[in-house]
């Protein structure tokens, strides 16, 4: 046991280049949601036709997703860790439940995703990718020394997620599924799960994939049409291709903040899923580069955050640590992959960034306690053994 | 259920470090592919996206050239172009409620189930709701605060003297081009060319942003008339009164200055307000002093002998043998209403002796007769540049028998317009020389065209100057103060192939004689009155309007010795035919 040592140069107890990078994004967030929604705020008369009605709201939303971020850093990881089971089975399943049911669950185009709690309206699926970052690491800890086993180590999360998939897949929330497996893949990958499954499961999927384009090449070119959105750029290809030309007419260094034509009216939901192609007509290449750099460099803290939590000992910190990340990272390359045409269109917001409260509020949660993982190994500097 | 969050067992548990290494390589793997990508999409496939874009969002959009002003001889302006609106739908933007709708409706001054038909029905997604309203209206509708509803702006064409001039003018229609009048006939001069330029639009149809100027717009010219409003205006007047007093049909007048063929005023009964066009009539639309042609009658007269004249066939003091007023070619008879045995060449013009223009016409060939009336313009459009301009019709003269030699000689079996007939009169009032019309205002002396020497002229316009005088038939053309030449016209209108008991009564003459100024022609077709001579029905208009002419323009009195005209010798003007 080497003792750890604290160099003789005051330290920072927080890490303040994650603070600012987190802070950018969010300030970023909320000058391109105002500026991606003017027209169509004042195109609206849902929206009083005001064109500051997103902003004004994007901004309720960031202040209290920051006030519940430092309300959420005050409590230890130890507690978070105690109570996580508890939020993912008695709190996050059983709203995943309350918002299917017809008169709680508020429907928008066609999707019941939303609980309607008088002043706001409160997104589950949002709030459930964090329980599942804390239960999946919780799990795993608890679990570690059956990680190598199918069925005592894989098959009971597998249980789990396939519920909670059951239960995405009804409001539908195809992309927040998409998300939940991947972290919870991710988290137990790094505990320590056969790694030979995962090559398993990979080549498995691999020949479903290949065998469908073999039987039914109509059905691959449905699933892949957005390879080929020029072919009907008016219909299914509308949103998209309008995507593209923002994104070819921002070229190197954007058109400039405001300037952007596809957010007048012709590209849809230009200041939630598509925001990054305003982002990328207004500020050009040089624009989406920063915001993807500031996402990198989150990620990395957290990776690292969690490497260093790993290193002492404290497993659970780490798992969570690293599947913040994960989460993160998944959610930002699915929502460019889509803006960019090399995924299809699955409803997936840029974290952090795009307009809405549940999203930002549970983005804030779940990075407000990266920084306590963070924040306690710099305070405490001890090797935890557990 | 408990969880306790130690490990379940006494494992030695410890995370791998290369798990957390790949995990986070295939991340940023995954992020290096979306750098590439959008270096792709914004870098080297940019012209592509953006050429796509153009076609979305770039639109070309005409500017509106603002179209010329018409203006008489005075400046005067008598059609302006003034900024008006109009109101646009882009039909798949549009979101309107029920109370919306109703105030859009009323605004529009359409009703609601016409209003939903436009929105509702067509394959075009822009459509007009309603072309130039008022810039105030256009502003009301727009503060309806209707979404996909927009603004265009342009010029709607208004007409300050509205029905007035209407003939003269005519009108555009909702594209702004010439469809009547001079707008139709100077288009090419008023409407000047629309400019166009690039514009970037937003989904609803609003322009957010001009990108390129692809050709100024080029404003119309401005058309200076002959027609001096003043005498427009009384010509009108004169006119609609007359044509109403004698309930006729129709009547046109025409003023022209004998000196350069300019016309100052045109006018026809009936017309329209060219500010109003809605119920139009084919009738109120005919210019009829341009469009219509007629059998002239006795105006024709002047012609026959100043030809013979000319030829040196008669000199004024021949004496013409009339036969008691009738006279036999074939089967045919031709009548004078007055009976007398014979008449000089001058009294032949004075009393309007069909007769005796006969006779004379008789000894001619009809190819100079016909050489005459080609000379003096008949058979061919004035060329103005008016639609539907007649040219009136005169056959040729190797298909001409005896008694159509003879018929012509006082005005039948040939037909002209009103204004080639005053068009014509100018050479009597100027020497033999006539002036082609014109209806722009002209600078400068005007060249003519010598149709008889100047003594036939001036021999002719004598005798014109005897038939306002006592025992000539328009006495009740004299104008107070001025000698008055000029010569009356009373002809049958064919109906079907016979003439009826319908009659185109008219004057054209001109003052002051001794140095003839202005040509003046007035014709009322069809007056149901008690009286339907020239003399009568259309030489009093002439009367009032010459009069006001020349002491409107300070021409000095030529006979300041004259006094009223003789009322007593009314009867004797009722003698024409």
């Amino acid at each position: 046991m080497k003792a750890f040592s604290t160099p003789k140069l005051l330290r920072s107890e927080y890490d303040i280049a994650l603070f600012w990078a987190i802070l950018a994004l969010l300030a970023i967030g909320v000058v391109m949601v105002y500026s991606a929604s003017i027209a169509s705020a004042e195109a609206d008369r849902h929206t009083g036709f005001h064109s500051t009605y997103y902003f004004i709201r994007q901004l309720v939303y960031v202040s209290a997703a920051i006030t519940a971020g430092f309300m959420a850093f005050q409590i230890k990881v130890e507690t978070w860790q105690k109570i996580a089971p508890y939020l993912f089975f008695a709190v996050g399943i059983p709203m995943l439940i309350l918002v299917l049911i017809p008169g709680i669950g508020k429907e928008v185009n066609g999707s019941r995703r939303w609980l309607s709690l008088l002043i706001f309206n409160l997104q589950p699926s949002e709030f459930m990718k964090f329980f599942v970052v804390l239960y999946a690491a919780d799990y795993t800890v608890r679990k570690a020394a059956f990680m190598h086993s199918l069925t005592k180590g894989f098959f009971p999360m597998g249980l789990v997620m396939i519920l909670v998939g059951y239960f995405l897949l009804k409001e539908p929330d195809f992309g927040a599924l998409v998300v939940m497996t991947a972290i919870t893949a991710s988290i137990l990958f790094l505990g320590g799960l056969n790694w030979r499954l995962f090559v398993i499961l990979m080549a498995l999927l691999s020949v479903a994939f290949v065998f469908l384009v073999i039987m039914s090449p109509y059905r691959f070119n449905r699933l892949i049409w957005f390879w080929h959105p020029w072919a009907d750029p008016f219909g299914k290809g509308y949103q998209l291709t309008h995507a593209l030309i923002a994104f070819g007419h921002g070229g190197w260094f954007g058109v400039g903040l405001g300037a952007s034509v596809e957010k007048q009216l012709y590209l849809p939901e230009a200041h939630t899923d598509f925001l990054m192609a305003v982002i990328a007509e207004e500020l050009g290449f040089v624009g989406v580069l920063f915001t993807l750099g500031l996402f990198v460099f989150l990620v990395w803290r957290s990776f690292a955050i969690g490497r260093r939590a790993a290193a002492l000992g404290n497993h659970f910190g780490a798992l969570v640590a690293q599947g913040v990340g994960v989460w993160i990272a998944v959610q930002t390359i699915v929502n460019v992959g889509v803006n960019m045409g090399m995924l299809p269109t699955k409803g997936l917001t840029l974290p952090l960034l795009s307009y809405g409260g549940s999203g930002i509020v549970s983005n804030l949660l779940a990075l407000a306690i990266l920084m306590r993982i963070d924040y306690e190994l710099r305070v405490s500097p001890r090797v935890r053994m557990s | 259920m408990k969880f306790d969050p130690k490990p379940q067992s006494r494992f030695n548990f410890k995370l791998e470090g290369w798990r957390s290494r790949v995990l986070l390589l295939f991340l940023m793997g995954w992020f290096v592919v979306l750098v590439g990508r959008d270096m792709y999409l914004q870098g080297f496939n940019a012209s592509f996206l953006q050429h796509k874009g153009q076609e979305r969002y770039s639109r070309v959009i005409d500017i509106p050239a603002n179209r010329g002003i018409i203006r008489d001889r005075n400046g005067v302006p008598l059609a302006i172009s003034v900024p008006s609106e109009s109101i646009l739908a882009s039909r798949e933007n549009v979101d309107i409620d029920e109370h919306q709708e109703r105030k859009l409706a009323g605004l529009l001054g359409i009703d609601v189930d016409e209003l939903k038909q436009k929105l509702d029905e067509g394959k075009h997604n822009i459509v007009y709701l309603k072309r130039q309203v008022s810039p105030s209206v256009a502003d009301q509708i727009m503060r309806l605060d209707i979404t996909g509803l927009f603004p265009q702006r342009g010029y709607h064409r208004a007409y300050p003297k509205g029905e007035e001039v209407a003939h003269v003018i005519g009108f555009t229609n909702a594209d702004d081009i010439g469809q009547e009048g001079i707008e139709y006939a100077y288009q090419h001069s008023l409407g000047g060319r629309d400019g166009a330029k690039r514009v970037i639009k937003d989904r609803a149809g609003h322009i957010i942003e001009d990108e390129q100027n692809i050709r100024a717009s080029r404003p119309g010219q401005d058309v200076t008339l002959s027609i001096d409003y003043r005498i427009q205006h009384l010509a009108y007047r004169e006119l609609s009164k007359a044509v109403e007093q004698h309930h006729a049909q129709a009547g046109s007048v025409i003023v022209v200055d004998s000196l350069t063929g300019e016309i100052l005023a045109l006018a026809n009964c009936p017309n329209y307000d060219p500010n109003d066009r809605h119920h139009l009539s084919g009738a109120q639309l005919r210019n009829r002093a341009l469009t219509d042609s007629y059998e002239p009658g006795s105006t024709l007269k002047p012609f026959t002998i100043a030809t013979a004249l000319e030829l040196g066939k008669v000199t004024p003091n021949t004496i013409i043998p009339t036969t008691g007023g009738v006279m036999t070619i074939g089967p045919a008879r031709i009548h004078d209403t007055h009976h007398s045995d014979e008449l000089t060449v001058s009294q032949v013009i004075q009393r309007s002796s069909n007769v005796g223009a006969a006779r004379i016409a008789l000894s001619m060939n009809p190819k100079d007769m016909w050489n005459t009336f080609t000379d003096a313009g008949f058979g061919l459009p004035p060329k103005l540049g008016f639609p539907g301009e007649t040219g009136g019709k005169v056959r040729p003269y190797r298909t001409w028998r005896p008694i159509e030699q003879a018929t012509m000689a006082y005005g039948n079996g040939i037909s002209v317009s009103l204004a080639q007939l005053a068009q014509a009169y100018t050479v009597f009032a100027n020497h033999g020389m006539l002036k082609p019309l014109s209806i722009v205002k002209v600078n400068g002396p005007v060249s003519g065209r010598q149709v008889f020497s100047a003594k036939t002229a001036d021999e002719v316009k004598t005798m014109l100057e005897m038939v306002v005088q006592p025992g000539g038939t328009a006495i009740e053309a004299q104008v107070k103060g001025y000698r008055v030449a000029g010569k009356t016209g009373t002809a049958h209108k064919v109906s079907g192939r016979h003439y009826g008991n319908h009659y185109v009564a008219s004057f054209v003459g001109f003052a002051p004689a001794s140095n003839p100024r202005y040509v003046i022609a007035v014709m009322i077709d069809d007056p149901q009155g008690a009286v339907y001579y020239g003399g009568e029905v259309a030489a009093p208009v002439f009367s009032v309007l010459m009069g006001s002419v020349l002491q409107m323009n300070g021409i000095p009195p030529d006979d300041p010795g004259s006094g009223d005209y003789h009322i007593t010798t009314k009867s004797d003007a009722a003698e024409d035919t």
